[in-house]
Parts: C-alpha cells; structure tokens; sequence
C-alpha cells in the first residue's frame, strides 16, 4: 500500500495566460495534518481544487489516495471548499446526510450519524434548525460535519479557520485532531501560521504559484537562526556598538541572531563594556518568522523575475 | 454495469431528488402549478372586456329596410327564417323598417346619421332592383339586405309556405377529423412550447440559487459535473412532470364537465396516429424538447453572474425558442413542404414539429428515428452544456467569451 496519501509533481495551472499554479509538488504521508501554506494568491485553492479533480492540471501527475484519476476515489475523500456553501432552506442534519448522500452514504445512516455528529459536536440543539437560522460559525461547522460524515480517508479542508471566532476555532480544531485519531488524512490550506503550527505534522509553502517549501514545521522554523532577547538594565544609545550584528531595538529590548559560537561572547562584551543585564532568553523562531522569510524570499525573487 | 455507473447513477440521483425536493416542497411551486390558472384567468379578464365592447357595439347596430309597408311583414318573415343560419355569435344587426318618404335616397343617408343606433346598412327603392347603402363596417350586412330582398320576393312570387320541414340530430364521429388532427397538432406544440418556456426559466433560476449558495463546489468535488447537470434536469424535469400529470389528469376530465354538444365537438380533436400512441409520444418529445432547452439554459445560465447579465443572454434564447415554435406551428398545419420538413430536422424544433406529425399522421416509424436524432443532441447539448458550465461556475477555462470581449479575465486563486 502507497504510504503516501496524495502525490503531485509538477503542477501547473493557467487562467486568462497567467500561470497561477506553475510547478508544485505535494507529498502527504498517509494519516498526517499535512498543511497547504502561502499568502492570499498565491494558488492554494488551485492547487487543492486540482488534487481533487475539481478542476484538470494544464500539467504535472497527481495521485490521490492512489488513483491517477481523482474522481475514481471521491468516495472516500471529504471537502471543505474555501467557499462555504449550504442549502439554505435544509435543515442542518439533513444538509449534512446530503452531503454524506453526494459521497456514497445512504440519506438514513447519513441523518443517524449527523445527529451523533452535531450532538458530539455541542450542536445537539439544532439538528433540525434551517441552515438560513445558523450563525455562520455554526453553519461551518456543520458543513465540516457534513464532510467527515462518510468516515472518508482523507479530509480536505481549504481555509477552514476564516471567519470563526475563537470558541469555533477551538471546536474545529479539536473536530480536526479527532478526524486524525480517528485514522484520517488532513490536508488544510491556511494562512494563519498559528493554526498550522499547533496542528501540521507537515506542511508545502506555496507563494506566487510556486512551490517553495516542503518538511516539517521545526524544519521550517529551522531555516531561521534562534534568537537572544536581552533586556539592558538601563537605555544606552551606545548600546548598539556592543551588540553582535544584526541586532534589532524593540520596545522589550534589544533581539539578535544568536552567533555560531554561542551567546556567551556577546554578554561578556557587554559587561566588560559596562552594561548590565536585566533580562536573557533564547527565543525559537516561529512558523510566522519562517513563514515570511520564505514568502518574502519569493516576493523578491518574483520582482526580479518582473524586472528581468 | 461498473461499480463507476453505479455510482454516477446514484449521485445524479441524489443530486436530482434534492433538487426535485427543494423545488416541489416550497410555496413558490403551488403558484408555478397554478400558473395556468393565472394565466387563463387574466386571459378570460381579457376576453370578457372584448366580448363586452363587441356586444355594446353589436347592440347599437342596425340595418334598415326602407319598404313599403305591405312588404314588411313578408321582409320579418323572410329575416327570422335566414337567421337560424348564423350563430349566436354572427348574427346580423337587428333588422329595422322605415316606409319610405317623398325622396328616399336621403331618407336612407339619414339614417347614417341619426343617433343611438348605428346603421352599418341601409336598402330602399324596389325590391327587385334595390340599392342598399352601407358603411365601414356594412358590406356583409349590405349583401345581408340584398339576400333579405331576394328571399322576400321569392316567397312573394311563389306565394306558399315553405315545404321542407328538417329533423335535427347531433352525431358525434367514431374517429377525429383531419381538422381535429391539426387542432390536436397545434395543441401538442402550444403545450409543449408553454410548459418547456415556464421550466426554462427555472432552469436559469436554479443556477442563480447554486451561485448564491455557492454549494456548487461541493457537488463539483463529489460528482463528476456532467452528472451535476444531469441531476439538476432530471430534478426539474421531475417537477415538470407533476406539472404535466396535474394538468394532464384535469383536462382529460374536462369532457366528462362539459356540455354535451361541446364534449362532442371535442372528441373530433385527435391525433391521427391514436390516443394510446400518441400520449408516450406528447411525452417523449416534452421530455426531449425540455431536456435540450433546459441544458441550453443551464450551460447560459451558468455564464451568468447578475441578473442583467442573465436577463442578456436569455433573450435571444427566448427569441431562438420563439421562432422554433412558430417554425413548428408551420408544421402543426399539417403542409408537407420544406418547412415543415426542416422543422422536424432541426434539433430545437424537432420536438415540437414531430409532435404536430403525429397528431396529423398516422406512420410511427419516423418517431424512432426523431426520436434517437433528439436523444442524440440532448446528449450533445448536455455534454456543451456541462462544460459551459464548468467554465462558468467553477471558472475552470479561459473566461467568458462575452466578458472576455470587455476586460481581461481576472485569475483566481
């Protein structure tokens, strides 16, 4: 059995003559929070839109759950698209059994397991309630229900944190870590790094179309050096000539790379240039950090590209 | 059958039932069911205020005989018996006498201009050799009066009753007649032209709703599309259907309510190729004529994102579907010409003209052919419809032509 969920190598989409996906790769291991990462633009949705069969590559392979042709494997796939959509005059178990119904699952066993679902869900309240009556946390979290109603191996979910507020935002993350416990594969698309770091086992940086990074999310903040908060005990405009380079004021202190050989040379340049030392700590880079480095990286190259 | 077909059939299914669900369960479809009734009732609100201005104004109208009064009473006479030879609704203006004065001519010009009845016709002078004035709206009350005066004379020469004495008896006829079979033809095409013309707009209006709710992708992500549209027909044509069987159940106990002079006069409209033959094929060319209308629709309605922009593309359709019923109409009135011919080829008036064909004949054999010939364009027509349809929701392609023409298209994500 292929140990990998989907596969993609060398995507490529064109509208109107703009390639707006050129080149991705995507590897998602089987049962792994696999995350779809880039700016607004930068073809996530197409990329996920084209692993799914919504719409044909212009070039490149894809394998999804392996077979070559998406669609042969819809049974057991679940989709949450960027765009919420619902119908509004259902009631929400019956949307989510219709969704289930779209996906192999018979509308009785659908309307059973939906009611079990919302019920788990804290939404036991409204399994009857239209969808035009739903807050529009609540009526995304149904169609979330509505897409792992199948029990499907691999759950696709394209932005799935826009618009809700945090109390949402928690249940569907904690809806997103039981479909992984339960044995399924999560591919999300996001740009909210603080979602993806809590929650990707692994996850592809796309920015401008391009594919830009794949590995783990301490592989990414990897790229990044770790960095030394010092907090001064008192302000010293000559402070800077004692600090390594690449040091940053902000409003807590002072921030800087921390060198190849440790932070211990920089602290004794420090004291023995009479300056005390009021706070220290190593500070990991973030996902957001690697995050911008590598966009930005692409941001510039893209400008190159324009300019050549 | 593959586990794939399967699984096709089942989503169309899914995707029908919901539709079919969604449309049939809602208030909007009772006034759909009832738009018929609507329909008739402003026509009959039409009708009864023209019939009433013609009543007025056949009340106001006479015609006068200026004859001497030992004359009139034979005139009467001869006026009451030539009269049952027009129907309630023909009738001529009442007859009206005057004994002629010392200049008769004028006598009769005044009658023209006298107020409170209109006189459309006016005779005078010797009833062998008449002259008889008459107006705008008078010469078939002229020729009225001339035929008055020579029946008059007639039964003056020959001076005996009439001696033909006629028993009436209504017989209704075993079999339609070949003006019932083009009444039964124009009636196939006006039915199938209305019903298909009141579904093709909620053909449109499906898609406006699957863009307002953007539920779209989903069902683009879970089926392949051309099953999505199939399913989306199949769920109005299911509606259509119990619009059909509705209207079709009452109107076949429409005779059982009528009069029975009137229920007589309908049993001569028919089709020339037999009742029992005929209603599956009403019904297949409905379904066909529906289906290609209906994935036209679908495909323009899918390019759509305003309702100016609908309201643009869905007239020269609805012109298109115009000009197909007039074409088929030609071939209602049973002609063999080329026309007719043509109309019953072409894909978008096929339905309609071979419906009128097998109301006005007999032969069943060019039916299999029409009928595979429609099938084969349905298919076309949903495969381009599909695929318009594609380009236009999930904006999977080069952009709409007709946008395209204006701005360069914008990429998505």
């Amino acid at each position: 059995m292929n140990d990998l969920a989907i596969s993609a190598t060398g995507l490529v989409k064109t509208f109107g003559g703009k390639r707006v996906v050129d080149g991705v790769d995507v590897a998602v291991p089987r049962g792994a929070i696999y995350g779809v990462l880039g700016p607004n633009g930068a073809g996530k949705t197409t990329t996920l839109r084209m692993l799914l069969g919504i719409i044909e590559p212009d070039g490149g392979h894809r394998s999804l759950l392996g077979h070559s042709h998406p669609r042969d494997a819809s049974d057991r796939v679940g989709y949450l698209p960027e765009e919420r959509g619902l119908y509004p005059a259902m009631r929400a178990k019956d949307a989510i059994a219709f969704m289930g119904a779209l996906r192999g699952l018979d509308l009785k066993t659908g309307r059973k397991r939906a009611v079990t679902l919302m019920e788990a869900a804290g939404l036991g309240y409204a399994t009857d309630t239209k969808i035009r009556k739903l807050s529009k946390g609540m009526a995304q979290l149904v169609q979330l229900l509505g897409s792992v109603v199948h029990q499907p191996e691999l759950l696709v979910l394209d932005e799935p944190f826009s618009g809700l507020d945090p109390v949402n935002q928690e249940r569907l993350e904690a809806l997103i870590l039981a479909e992984r416990d339960r044995g399924a594969t999560i591919v999300m698309s996001t740009h909210v790094m603080a979602h993806a770091e809590r929650l990707c086992d692994r996850l592809t940086i796309i920015a401008g179309g391009k594919h830009r990074f794949e590995g783990t999310v301490a592989e990414a903040r990897g790229l990044l050096p770790m960095r030394a908060h010092y907090v001064p005990d008192r302000d010293d405009p000559a402070l800077a000539a004692f600090l390594p380079e690449g040091a940053v004021h902000q409003a807590d202190g002072w921030r800087f790379p921390v060198p190849d050989g440790g932070v211990e040379a920089a602290l004794k340049r420090l004291i023995d240039g009479g300056h005390g030392i009021a706070g220290l700590s190593i500070e990991r880079p973030g996902l957001h950090d690697a995050f911008v480095r590598i966009v930005g990286a692409s941001a510039l190259e893209g400008a190159q590209e324009i300019a050549a | 059958m593959s586990a794939n077909s399967n699984r096709i059939i089942r989503q169309t299914l899914t995707i029908a039932r919901r539709d079919f669900v969604a449309t049939v369960f809602t208030p909007t479809f009772l006034l759909f069911l009832l738009s018929p009734v609507i329909m008739l009732s402003f026509g009959l609100v039409g009708a009864g205020g023209a019939t009433s201005m013609a009543t007025n104004a056949a009340e106001k109208a006479q015609i006068v005989a200026i004859v001497a009064p030992d004359q009139q009473p034979a005139m009467r006479a001869t006026d009451a018996r030539l009269r049952r030879l027009f129907g309630r609704s023909d009738q001529p203006p009442v007859l009206t006498f005057e004994t002629p004065k010392a200049q008769p001519a004028s006598q009769a010009r005044a009658t023209f201009a006298g107020a409170g009845a209109d006189t459309t016709a006016a005779l005078y002078g010797d009833l062998a050799a008449p002259t008889i004035l008459y107006g705008a709206q008078g010469r078939g009350d002229s020729r009225y009066l001339a035929e008055l005066a020579e029946g008059t004379l007639r039964a003056d020469k020959s001076g005996a009753p009439p001696v033909s004495t006629a028993t009436f008896k209504p017989i209704a006829r075993e079999r339609a007649s070949s003006g019932g079979h083009s009444q039964a033809a124009f009636f196939s095409v006006f039915g199938i032209f209305f019903l298909s013309l009141l579904l093709s707009g909620q053909a449109v209006s499906t898609m406006a709703e699957e863009r307002n709710n953007k539920v779209i992708e989903i069902l683009a992500a879970a089926v392949p599309l051309e099953a999505v549209f199939f399913g989306k027909l199949l769920g109005m044509f299911g509606s259509a259907v119990l619009f059909v069987g509705f209207w079709g159940t009452l109107a076949s106990q429409i005779a059982a309510l009528l009069p029975a002079g009137m229920a007589g006069g309908l049993g001569e409209i028919g089709p020339a190729i037999g009742l029992p033959l005929f209603v599956p094929l009403f019904f297949a060319y409905f379904a066909m004529a529906y289906m290609l209308l209906g994935a036209v629709f679908l495909g323009v309605g899918a390019q759509a994102t305003t309702p100016r922009e609908l309201q643009m593309l869905s007239l020269p359709i609805t012109i298109v579907q115009v000009l197909m019923f007039s074409l088929a109409l030609r071939a209602a009135g049973g002609a063999d010409g080329w026309v007719t011919r043509f109309a019953e080829i072409f894909p978008f008036s096929s339905p309609f003209a071979m419906a009128a064909h097998a109301a006005n004949f007999s032969d069943v054999w060019p039916h299999l052919l029409a009928l595979a010939w429609q099938a084969l364009w349905v298919a076309i027509a949903i495969t381009v419809g599909a695929r318009a349809f594609r380009r236009g929701v999930l904006q999977s392609g080069s952009g709409r032509w007709f946008r395209r023409a204006a701005r360069a298209p914008v990429a998505g994500e």
